[in-house]
């Protein structure tokens, strides 16, 4: 049984409640949930990390965010899913991004939570700059697929 | 025809804006527009293949054809999570 109703997607500028969040995908027809909690860590590339600053295509990431929860309901069985990102500054050990899934059982409330997390990364047009004591860099990110050339397409003409 | 081009991460620190109008001919491909961007800018050549696009807040291929008032994002790797 799915309530994609129920689902939470959300870009946020404000801290993550994820108890909350995880308390509100659970139902009495659920044996799991299952959480991803992504947080600013201390250090990146042997550099000791000051803080966060995240950026968004917000509208496409929010877009991408609902299209991943609707990828998880087709993919897994589960009952809810919560998919929240959090822009701005964040500091060390706050939480940058939280996924919740619930699910009859275990298998497929641990499979959506990986397989969503994995695919915003690689997916959602969010950027992470990273402030060290000694100057600032754009997080390395991953390059979302590129929709194939048109086959057809001509050469532009002028 | 006129369309919207919107600039995140390195690119926005780059080019000195979050958006802009620019003007191009009918029947321009994104590949277009970005060299009509580039121009005024070179230092944007060279994240070109570090790059991709969207159109109206969708992934696009490089050759497709632009329509007036469309929405470009020029999208540096993401890094979001």
């Amino acid at each position: 049984m799915s309530r994609s109703g129920a689902d939470r997607v959300k870009i946020v500028r404000e801290a993550i409640d994820t108890a909350a969040l995880a308390r509100q995908v659970r139902a009495d027809e659920d044996g799991a949930v299952a959480t991803f909690d992504g947080c600013v860590r201390n250090h990146s590339h042997g550099r000791a990390t000051l803080y966060l600053e995240y950026q968004a295509y917000e509208a496409m990431a929010l877009a991408k965010m609902n299209e991943i929860a609707a990828q998880v309901r087709e993919k897994f069985s589960i009952d809810r899913v919560a998919i929240v990102h959090r822009l701005g500054r964040l500091e060390i050990g706050e939480t940058s991004v939280f996924i919740a899934v619930s699910s009859a059982h275990r298998a497929a409330a641990f499979d959506a939570c990986r397989y969503a997390i994995d695919t915003l990364k690689k997916t959602v047009p969010i950027w992470k700059k990273e402030f060290f004591a000694d100057g600032a860099v754009w997080a390395d990110g991953e390059l979302p697929p590129i929709p194939a050339e048109t086959p057809a397409a001509k050469p532009a003409s002028n | 025809m006129v369309v919207k081009v919107l600039y995140f991460g390195r690119l926005k620190e780059l080019s000195g804006t979050t958006e802009e109008a620019v003007e191009l001919r009918e029947g321009a491909r994104i590949e277009d527009l970005f060299a009509a961007c580039a121009a005024t800018r070179p230092d944007l050549r060279k994240f070109r293949a570090s790059l991709v696009a969207a159109r109206n807040q969708e992934f696009a291929a490089w050759d497709t054809q632009l329509l007036a008032g469309d929405e470009i994002g020029f999208l540096p790797p993401v890094s979001g999570g």
